[in-house]
């Protein structure tokens, strides 16, 4: 999944050409890239990083699914708070962001990328009641949009915090020794890229990015994400930045980045393309602008 | 009588717009970095709006997103041509930041070049989607034939776009207009110097005559 919208999170696998009209979820066409390799690189030192929420996003399948029994258990003993609790409480994060993500692994890969946020919830909730669905269904919008906002924005981060911290604090330490002991069988395993190729990967990397961290309490991790934890996925690790590069050459054969502030541009390439890049950065994260967004902006300036 | 051929003219002048069928061509101003596309730009824009487009460097890359005038009324034997005048960023197959380090600090220069290789994108994107016609600026000081002017000039016939080369930098020494005429026999090609703004009349004689 090299790519990966900025503003939403969902991310493309190399070579889709969803992207190139923009993020089908949000419409949001700033998009990073990070390259498989460095993502898994990422992951191996994973544990304990907020930053490389990425990475974990990516030990997804066993983790996750772990993570989820251990959730479903606690769940299960707290039957009220399922429901009411759910939305703005960490622990409805928590507890949704395994499910869904096992959910999608198992049933269905080939889901949407949206829907895999509500999915997350909806599973989440409760693998017991189904009635429940519908209402929760409405609460993936609510919470992909704090997420979102999280990812983007520090402030709308705090409150989700907050929440989460009285109620959570048990379920957090339950949580983290899940997730840590799921961490450390996944890494192990090689599972991985078998679940990071998938769609599915994508979904628990919502959850996993948003609420991973929320509920595993990690104080320490909020401040980083504020400033755009996407933007960090891929240069967190600084030897992988070349590797990073050069898979970006390889994609983008219109614009090769020798080192920073040393460019090869293919004119044709370049010609021949109908969005074109817009923004470039050295971490391997750039904007597109795709021909609709183009024309917007044109008009806009007269 | 006076009053008369004023009023007559100026009614023409309307008609001349009602009937010009198309909405203004936009003329997209091309070449290699620092051929003095910005330099020309100002210049037309100066002269016939009162206005410039962008700020003009002796270092290479000033200019970085494309600039648009647009409603650029020029007149010529009594005719008015209108045009948009897009003033792109200097089209390269490199950008070093080096390049600017004598004059920036590394990290304005990386900036700098960074901006510029976007810039780049930016006027090829032009190129294909935006422009009706091509002004081809090349500093007549410099060899024409290198692998950016001979591969721009080709997209630009094969899009069949009129194009026009403007030999700039005749007030230089070095300056050589045959050298470009004889790069580009196929192309017309019209001397000037933008910035001292020598032979413009022969330079709207002919944007009026490609682009009206």
């Amino acid at each position: 999944m090299p790519h990966q919208c900025t503003n939403c999170g969902r991310t493309f696998a190399d070579g889709s050409k969803e992207m190139l009209s923009g993020c089908p979820d949000c419409g949001g066409n700033k998009f990073q890239f990070a390259p498989a390799t460095a993502a898994t690189a990422d992951s191996s030192g994973g544990a304990g990083d907020t930053e490389a929420a990425d990475a974990e996003s990516t030990e997804s399948g066993s983790v996750t699914s772990r993570a989820t029994e251990t959730v479903r258990d606690w769940i299960t003993r707290d039957d009220d708070s399922t429901d009411g609790r759910n939305r703005q409480s960490p622990d409805p994060a928590v507890q949704s962001t395994p499910d869904g993500s096992s959910a999608a692994v198992e049933s269905e890969q080939s889901w949407p990328s949206s829907g895999e946020a509500d999915t997350t919830e909806a599973d989440g909730a409760t693998g017991e009641a189904f009635a429940e669905w519908p209402e929760t269904a409405r609460r993936p919008e609510n919470r992909t949009d704090t997420q979102t906002e999280t990812i983007d924005e520090s402030g709308d981060r705090e409150p989700s915090h907050q929440q989460s911290d009285e109620p959570t604090t048990t379920l957090a330490d339950d949580e983290n020794s899940a997730q840590a002991d799921a961490r450390s069988e996944v890494i192990s395993a090689g599972d991985l890229p078998t679940h990071t190729d998938g769609a599915a990967v994508s979904e628990p990397r919502h959850g996993v990015d948003a609420d991973e961290p929320t509920d595993a309490a990690t104080a320490g991790d909020d401040q980083p994400p504020e400033h755009g934890r996407v933007v960090s996925e891929p240069s967190g690790d600084r030897p992988s930045i070349d590797d990073l590069r050069e898979e970006l050459n390889k994609q983008f054969e219109s614009i090769k980045i020798v080192r920073p502030g040393q460019y090869e541009l293919n004119l044709m390439e370049l010609y021949n393309r109908e969005e074109y890049i817009i923004s470039l950065q050295e971490d391997g994260r750039y904007v597109i602008d795709v021909p609709d967004s183009w024309r917007d902006s044109g008009d806009s300036d007269e | 009588m006076g009053l008369f051929t004023e009023l007559k003219d100026s009614i023409s002048r309307v008609t001349d717009r009602l009937f010009s069928e198309q909405e203004p061509k936009r003329i997209g101003i091309y070449g290699p970095p620092n051929a003095g596309k910005t330099t020309l730009a100002n210049r037309i824009a100066r002269d016939w709006t009162g206005d410039a487009i962008g700020a003009e460097s002796h270092i290479p890359h000033e200019t970085r997103r494309a600039r648009r005038k647009e409603n650029v009324d020029i007149e010529r034997n009594g005719k008015t041509v209108t045009i948009d005048i897009v003033d792109t960023p200097g089209v390269t197959t490199k950008v070093d930041y080096e390049e600017f380090t004598d004059e920036l600090d590394e990290e304005d220069a990386i900036r700098r070049s960074r901006e510029a290789t976007e810039g780049v994108a930016e006027a090829m994107h032009w190129l294909r989607e935006d422009v009706d016609g091509v002004i081809y600026v090349l500093d007549s000081a410099e060899d024409p034939i290198t692998q950016v002017n001979t591969m721009l000039i080709g997209i630009i016939e094969s899009r069949d776009l009129p194009v026009l080369i403007f030999a700039n930098k005749t007030d230089l020494e070095d300056s050589s207009v045959k050298r470009i005429e004889d790069a580009f026999p196929q192309h017309t090609t019209v001397p000037l110097s933008a910035k001292e703004g020598d032979n413009m009349d022969e330079v709207y004689d002919k944007i009026a005559e490609f682009f009206g």
